[in-house]
């Protein structure tokens, strides 16, 4: 019998609202908001406002003690800092003879960079370094090294908004397999005119300090910042547990969340069960509360399904950080954890007038003891994740971990040669038409192997990819630079996460399961086949579509060629159904 | 009017990748969402882009499509009577 329960023994955070744990909390409890006019991020659309880390780079790179001068990633640097605040609060000094590994959630990952060289570096021969480090995974290796753990085990995931929940759930997963001794886990994401003008075509921002929940809001304000936590297996010096956790997928829509909040619905009820919880033990909801019209009342419908008899406090601090999209998770985290040591529940800021449909939210209150909280996290594509966390370690449901053996039913793998028009047998004219070619063949790949596998529906699926949906991220930067950060199409953002093909099918194949991405460069599909094998291991899915999607671009070539690095392959799609055996 | 139909007919067809569709397939009075032609919300936000890009319009508010993007008349009716280009 096991009963291991996973302690969270230190946090390091930055966001609007302050550079350290300390000041995050000071905000908190004043209710000041760090939602402000724009500063470090230089953009057309200044009049949207925004909650930046108040540090320019090179005030990063000093407390970082980093002499180079460089240009580097605010992902990257932010990153650095907290993960190096979460070693120390953790009082972990020396990581000799540990198993270490450091998972990171972001999308943006160094797109900030990118975007900032962009035009230079079609020319520019000296920059040819700068976009490879596009790449999430190279953002996380980069973020181990400044932060001084660079022998730790290194990951990346990347599930739009929910990315650094997703984080803290493997790495508790991989303290229960007993795959680490020392887990680090977050996510860090800068602001980038990337995602500020996708977010805008979608009409979502709110120009106006956001209100969630609030029967006038108009959106939500993008932030930026990095969380991470200390995670041990049985620590003596806890801050806090994680007893619970849940990772579905809504299958409704790529940008929207669906009217009944279903997938929500399921990680908050998986995460309760997981803790072996009634919903009135949960005494704070910490909201994904973004702030736009369809978000909250999504999510107000999934919480009164799931606390029928007595609403939990909820608040959302997004309107103190602003929608920190990547790194969300972990910094909700981090601010639940702060709430529960010091009996306070965090303000939802701006909100006056109850909004129909919608909860209502708890506006600030000191003096309650918080022994557990929910943390909400949702994703673009209905990656939507929950977690538990609690002031004392709960005795986990005491079972043995089944121990479940797997094969492979199906394995197709297309090329950029192979003709990808008998995709019409699967997929009507309207659908196809906004698909490029990797998802076209990501689907192509995935119908054909879930169909040699005779399996309509899997329990869950695992994706991999290094660089995303490239071509349309790519399309969609030229188009900033070429029109301004004007009249940018809706269409080319809504597809350029790197979890769009992972929700795409999971829509497709109205999968509600464990859904995820591995963006972390050449090691994406290795992890992607750990974490598939895991979900069939302990019995969590009977069937796992694990898929690897990768393609190039013209422009990014023409950087390798002139760098003398080798070539990428111009279209990658590989899908595999595993199954237990 | 007959030729700003034509005209926005062929802009729908290329801002939405509506491939196998000619503008003579389009309906002038048929509905453009749900039993329609079939297009959804993310469909909405490019025919606001192309009511910026082509006839200076800009609608502040996605709700404000509702009415405007009913069917090709209306959106054409609407194009006359406020475009500044």
């Amino acid at each position: 019998m096991t009963q291991d329960s996973i302690s969270i023994t230190g946090l390091g955070i930055l966001c609007a609202i302050g550079n350290d744990a300390e000041s995050v909390l000071d905000s908190l409890r004043k209710g000041v908001s760090g939602i402000r006019r724009m500063k470090y991020l230089s953009s057309k659309h200044d009049y949207l406002p925004v909650g930046e880390v108040q540090l320019s780079e090179d005030q990063m790179k000093a407390m970082l003690g980093i002499d180079n001068p460089q240009p580097m990633s605010r992902t990257t640097l932010m990153g650095a800092i907290a993960i190096r605040q979460a070693l120390q609060h953790a009082g972990i000094e020396d990581v000799t003879g540990k198993r270490v590994v450091l998972i990171n959630g972001t999308t943006v990952g160094g797109m900030d960079l990118t975007e900032k060289y962009f035009q230079q570096m079609k020319t520019d021969d000296s920059l040819l370094d700068l976009p490879q480090g596009n790449e999430c995974g190279k953002s996380t290796v980069e973020m181990a090294e400044l932060a001084g753990v660079g022998t730790a085990r290194t990951c990346t995931i990347s599930t739009a908004c929910s990315s650094a929940l997703n984080s803290i759930i493997l790495g508790c997963e991989m303290l229960r397999a007993d795959d680490a001794d020392i887990v680090i886990a977050g996510g860090s994401e800068a602001l980038s005119k990337f995602h500020l003008n996708g977010f805008n075509t979608l009409m979502i921002l709110d120009k106006q300090p956001c209100r969630p929940f609030d029967a006038t809001r108009a959106g939500l304000n993008l932030g930026e910042g990095a969380a991470f936590v200390v995670l041990e297996k049985n620590s003596a010096k806890s801050l806090a547990y994680v007893s619970g956790y849940g990772n579905r997928c809504d299958a409704f829509h790529q940008t929207a969340s669906s009217e009944n909040g279903e997938g929500a619905y399921l990680a908050m009820t998986e995460a309760l069960n997981m803790a072996g919880m009634k919903p009135s033990d949960i005494q704070y909801v910490n909201a994904h509360g973004t702030g736009t019209p369809n978000n909250d009342v999504s999510e107000s419908q999934a919480l009164k399904r799931v606390f029928t008899e007595k609403m939990p406090y909820v608040s959302s601090t997004k309107s103190f950080t602003g929608h920190t999209t990547s790194a969300s998770g972990s910094i909700e985290t981090a601010i639940c954890i702060l709430a529960m040591q010091n009996d306070f529940v965090p303000a939802n800021l701006g909100w006056t007038q109850q909004s129909e449909g919608c909860i209502a939210p708890c506006l600030g209150l000191s003096g309650v003891q918080l022994d557990n909280v929910l943390c909400n996290s949702f994703g673009f594509g209905g990656n939507d994740s929950s977690l538990v966390i609690s002031k004392v370690a709960h005795a986990e449901i005491s079972h043995e971990r089944p121990c479940h053996e797997y094969e492979t039913a199906s394995h197709i793998t297309l090329s950029a040669e192979d003709d990808l028009k008998s995709l019409k047998a699967f997929i009507s004219p309207m659908e196809l038409r906004r698909m490029g070619t990797l998802m076209k063949a990501a689907h192509l790949s995935a119908l054909r192997a879930l169909k040699e596998a005779g399996i309509e529906c899997p329990d869950a699926i695992v994706t991999a990819t290094a660089k995303g949906m490239f071509s349309t991220s790519i399309q969609f930067l030229e188009d900033i630079n070429a029109n301004d950060e004007e009249l940018l199409k809706p269409t080319l953002f809504m597809q350029s996460t790197h979890n769009t093909i992972s929700s795409a099918i999971a829509i497709r194949t109205g999968c509600h399961g464990y859904n995820i991405t591995y963006s972390h460069s050449d090691d994406s599909f290795k992890w992607a086949m750990y974490d598939a094998s895991r979900l069939i291991r302990t019995g969590k899915a009977r069937s796992v579509l694990v898929g690897f999607y990768d393609e190039s671009t013209p422009l990014f070539d023409s950087f390798d060629e002139r760098a003398g690095r080798k070539p990428s392959e111009p279209l990658h799609a590989e899908s595999l159904v595993l199954i237990r055996k | 009017m007959e030729e700003l139909i034509q005209t926005l007919k062929e802009q729908i067809i290329d801002a939405l990748n509506l491939e196998e569709i000619t503008p003579e397939d389009i309906d002038n009075d048929a509905p453009l969402f749900g039993d329609g032609l079939g297009l959804d919300s993310i469909d909405a936000l490019e025919l606001i882009v192309i009511l910026d890009r082509f006839y200076g319009i800009k609608l502040a508010n996605p709700a404000e499509g509702k009415e405007i993007f009913k069917n090709i008349n209306t959106i054409a009716d609407y194009i006359s009577k406020n475009r500044t280009k």
